[in-house]
């Protein structure tokens, strides 16, 4: 990549005098529709949110008081309405991203090493296992509501249970998590499949001859190899897994009282339902941040690996 | 031994699969039955008397829930989306890859990072800005906000930049200028790049779930995964046509999955490669 | 095309007829002159419709047994009245409360709705319904022919918003088999605090765990709602300025709620709808529950049961109920054919709401209530005893947020995560807060 920069550049110096020319605007020309539509739709409303949280804002009304710090001060204030459910919302998240992203991590990469392997029916066995993912939420949300009902859903019946899959705890949490996983497995397999392709041949064969076995094999030439993939894949695990909506939404509906009602759900709820956009954009901002925050965390553990 | 031990992996294999498989098949088998079968206790697998009631109802003239209407939105916006995407992110992608420019790196961090902002978080602001513009209820709000893909820049970058100079050069000399060497040179040399970002931000479009269901309300503007919370709603205890729903949703995509399935596992393995 | 320029000079046009407020001119008040302010009503209302052929868009969250009564109602509608067409869209409740409001402001809102007594003061206030006093002038209804506190119900700011399908009470449902086993007469359910608690100890000796107390909303806040007004209190002060649930009255009623539970005639941790399961299967004898359950039980046709009043526990004769009240909704450009079609269609259901009783409901008309034919159906006749004493919660913008801190201090205290007075008093002290900024922000 460097000496095709290197190589770019020495073009645009010597070889190229018509793009030189053109240089000082055309690249920003070519730029400016992406500009917009990221401006219009990511900058704004960064810095229109910010300015809302600072407001009692309810859009259908004319009086929008200002009112300070005091919707980000409530959140952290035990008698405010709005502590416990904005609470309860951030530990439901937390709950399901603990449970769901270690079962996110290992079971693809299990069933990446199971497929990573040169045989017959191959590129079907990957595509069974990737199809849930092209699926949208809603699909898989009212499928599985559906086939976790309690009374009538076929996952009790074949179990011979009664499980209240989706209305009681710690069931809720099983079933949120599960589907997820059965969702999302193929994503991560893939991701690690190619990760794993890209290890060369060569290293496996040095560790054979260092005779550690199966297992040395994994922890010293496949799990460093995999290395470059595995950032991307803990960060977007984990940032997916913290921002839960659907499954919860169409599945448990944040039953059985309000447990799995996840801080998506209730900044959305917040903002566009009860119309409480202040609190909900303060809220979310917090979220943000929390994310934010952890990802930097999960960057620096992979530095210091180094 | 060996022999042993590759059946045992195949059974495995078909094992997987066949949990994977298996919600999906009991969608479609109960699509297909009556009401009373779908919730009868215990279930029967294959439907006793095969029917098409649920699919009767959700194509009825003047159905309260026009499923075929959503469809169609939903091709509308998906496909919508999917080529502005194209548009944008190739063109922000071209100067990105190929030319020389002040900011280039703070620009393309700057793309970059929104790829770590969850756009969830701007789900408040954002709603307001579409009213502004007047939006709201009409697929502009589909098409349009999300169709900034930072993903999008960042794969065709990746892409342009490992296209070879010399086709690019020999148009310079024949005097083409950027946006020629841009639409003759560099795109079609990106059909399968652009072909896997169309196909992804497709089913990305068309699977897209909170954002419809807040900034869509009359039914005959929905999309489909809204549309199949309305229905779950709406016909709380008829599960076959919950599931006919459904399995409208998902044929398209499992359609195109199952056709390009390698472009759509390809793109998104690259996706995870050197991020 | 400025979006905004089109949308003030339709709603110009409108405003020729009546009084709607443009707030155009502050900057950053963001694009409510849409909606805002009661909007103008002006077609006359009628009791028939000779215009030009309409069609009318009637959402409502009726997702259960109640939306197939509805649909017959306005299949029948459609075919008497050949230049009217209305058409249903049904949304779960909650999906219902977003999507109206928003749908209203973007001029894409439907003609006719449903709103829930609760929630009518709140979006007249956001000036997504219309003020509905001509209809009510127009067709001669009058409280007379409703009851008082239903009729009242509908009316925010000297205004009427509403006018009343129904009424859904609290009912005492009792299964007759369990009655009968513990030595209690099945046909003379408990009516008083002295029978209930006999009643109880009676079906303790027998081994049955007779009222279970459910710490959900559904129906655990409406059970401490109605214990409530029974022992003297109210939720709130007049002008809903305080919260007063959390005064004697209040405490008397949780503490004899959550007793239930401390004195073993109710298991701990009821799950959701668990009580009315119980009492399907005989494990549970008496339950204070919606009129709706009627539906439910009804299904079960080997259950022998019946519905009476809720027993009088406190000092007084109260309880809660529901109500579902016709609405309509304000449009960005204004047609009087399809308002005065949409008065005619109100009022034709209200007169025809016998039907909808049998989905398990109260009619809100006094005419069709003391009907032969509501009598001939016991159930919903006897929850009907109740009407006169029936209670609701003020008509106040945003009062649903305030009474959210009800549900989770019955919550509290029927789990025994809380003494009851403690609970109630930490619920007061947010619900006090909540009007606060209520008042600040719906200006009242």
């Amino acid at each position: 990549m460097t000496i095709l920069q290197e190589r770019t550049q020495a073009a645009d110096e010597t070889a190229n005098p018509p793009m030189r020319r053109n240089a000082s605007i055309t690249p920003y020309l070519f730029l400016v529709p992406y500009f917009v539509l990221f401006a219009g739709f990511m900058l704004l409303p960064a810095i229109y949110g910010l300015w809302i949280s600072l407001h009692d804002w309810d859009y259908l009304l004319p009086g929008k008081p200002f009112v300070g710090l005091d919707n980000y001060q409530a959140l952290f204030d035990p008698a405010s309405a709005v502590f416990d459910f904005f609470w309860q919302s951030m530990q439901a998240t937390g709950i399901f991203t603990v449970a769901s992203v270690p079962l996110l991590l290992v079971v693809p990469l299990a069933v990446a090493l199971l497929i990573n392997r040169k045989f017959p029916g191959r590129t079907f066995f990957r595509a069974v296992y990737f199809a849930p993912y092209v699926l949208g939420v809603a699909v898989i949300g009212v499928l599985w509501r559906f086939l976790l009902d309690p009374n009538l859903g076929a996952v009790n019946a074949v179990l011979g249970t009664t499980t209240p899959w989706t209305t009681d705890l710690p069931w809720a949490w099983i079933s949120l998590v599960g589907v997820t996983v059965w969702w999302t497995l193929g994503f991560n397999a893939v991701i690690y499949l190619a990760g794993l392709q890209d290890i060369p041949r060569e290293l496996y064969e040095a560790a054979r001859i260092d005779g550690g076995g199966k297992w040395a094999e994994f922890r010293h030439v496949t799990l460093p190899g995999l290395r470059p993939v595995l950032l991307f894949v803990v960060i977007n695990t984990v940032l997916n897994s913290a921002n839960m909506f659907g499954q919860a939404y169409l599945i448990t509906q944040g039953a059985p009282g309000v447990e799995t009602r996840t801080a998506i759900m209730y900044i959305a709820q917040t903002g566009l339902r009860d119309f409480k956009m202040g609190s909900a954009a303060a809220m979310s901002y917090l979220l943000t941040i929390a994310l934010l925050l952890i990802s930097l965390i999960i960057f620096r553990l992979f530095r210091t690996k180094d | 031994m060996s022999r042993v031990r590759g059946i045992a992996w195949y059974t495995v294999l078909l094992g997987l699969s066949l949990i994977f498989i298996a919600p999906l098949v009991w969608m479609l088998l109960t699509s297909i039955k009556t009401p009373g079968e779908a919730t009868q206790v215990p279930p029967t697998l294959f439907p006793q008397k095969i029917t098409t009631e649920a699919y009767g109802t959700l194509f009825e003239a003047g159905s309260q829930t026009p499923v075929l209407r959503w469809f169609l939105n939903s091709l509308l916006a998906a496909t919508g989306q999917a080529v502005l995407v194209l548009i944008v992110a190739s063109m922000a992608a071209y100067p990105l890859a190929r030319m020389q420019f002040r900011g280039k790196n703070l620009l393309f961090g700057m793309i970059l990072a929104t790829l770590f902002v969850p756009i969830f978080t701007l789900i408040i602001p954002n709603f307001l800005i579409i009213d502004r513009l007047g939006w709201l209820d009409t697929l502009w709000a589909l098409i349009v906000p999300g169709a900034a893909s930072a993903f999008g820049v960042f794969f065709l970058r990746q892409f342009f930049e490992s296209l070879p100079r010399e086709l690019e050069e020999a148009a310079v000399l024949e005097g083409a200028n950027s946006w020629q060497v841009f639409t003759k040179v560099i795109l079609p040399l990106s059909k399968p790049a652009l072909a896997t970002l169309g196909l992804i931000s497709f089913l990305t479009n068309w699977n897209d779930f909170i954002w419809p269901i807040y900034v869509l309300f009359s039914p005959t503007s929905f999309t489909l995964p809204p549309g199949l919370g309305i229905l779950q709603g709406a016909y709380t205890i008829n599960y076959p046509v919950v599931m006919a729903g459904a399995a409208i949703a998902s044929i398209p995509a499992l359609l195109l999955f199952v056709l390009a399935q390698r472009y759509i596992i390809e793109g998104v393995s690259r996706s995870g490669l050197k991020g | 095309m400025n979006p905004y320029l089109t949308r003030r000079g339709a709603l110009g046009l409108g405003a020729g007829a009546g009084t709607a407020i443009l707030l155009s001119a502050c900057g950053d008040s963001g694009p409510n002159e849409k909606v805002t302010g009661g909007g103008p009503n002006a077609a006359p209302a009628a009791t028939a419709y000779t215009g030009p052929n309409v069609s009318l868009a009637f959402w409502n969250g009726f997702t259960g047994g109640d939306g197939a009564f509805m649909k017959t109602l306005i299949d029948q509608f459609n075919t008497e009245h050949q230049n009217i067409k209305v058409s249903m869209n049904v949304y779960q409740w909650a999906d219902y409360y977003q999507k109206v409001p928003a749908a209203v402001s973007s001029g894409n809102g439907p003609d006719l709705g449903i709103m829930h007594v609760d929630s009518v003061a709140t979006n007249a206030a956001r000036g997504v319904i219309l003020p509905l006093d001509d209809l009510a002038a127009s067709l001669s209804l009058t409280e007379d022919d409703f009851s008082p506190p239903v009729w009242q119900a509908g009316v925010y700011n000297q205004k009427r918003y509403g006018i009343p399908l129904d009424v859904h009470p609290l009912g005492l449902f009792y299964n007759k088999t369990v009655m009968e086993k513990a030595g209690l007469d099945p046909e003379k359910p408990p009516a008083t605090a002295d029978e209930y608690l006999t009643a109880l100890d009676k079906l303790k000796s027998a081994g049955v765990q007779g009222s279970w107390a459910t710490p959900f909303q559904f129906t655990g806040s409406m059970w401490f709602h109605s214990l409530l007004w029974q022992f003297g209190g109210d939720l709130f002060d007049a002008g809903a300025q305080k919260a007063t649930f959390a005064q004697d009255p209040g405490v008397q009623a949780l503490t004899w709620y959550t007793d239930l539970v401390r004195k073993g005639y109710s298991p701990r941790n009821v799950a959701q709808d668990a009580d009315l399961v119980a009492l399907r299967n005989g494990k549970n004898a008496l339950n204070w529950n919606g009129i709706w359950t009627i539906n439910t039980l009804s299904e079960d046709k080997n259950l022998q049961w019946g519905a009476a009043p809720v027993p009088q526990i406190g000092t007084q004769k109260a309880v809660w109920a529901g109500s579902h009240q016709f609405v309509q909704f304000k449009q960005r450009s204004q047609d009087d054919n399809k308002l005065t079609a949409g008065k005619v269609f109100i009022n034709w259901i209200s007169q025809k709401s016998l039907e909808w009783a049998k989905g398990g409901q109260v009619p809100a008309r006094k005419d069709v209530r003391e009907s032969a034919e509501f009598k001939a159906l016991p159930a919903q006749a006897a929850l009907a005893q109740q009407i006169d004493y029936v209670h609701y919660p003020p008509s106040v913008p945003g009062i649903g947020d305030a009474l959210n801190t009800v549900v989770t201090a019955v919550n509290e205290s029927v789990l025994l995560r809380k003494e009851p007075a403690k609970a109630l008093s930490d619920a007061a002290a947010k619900a006090d807060q909540i009007l606060e900024q209520n008042r600040k922000k719906y200006g009242g």
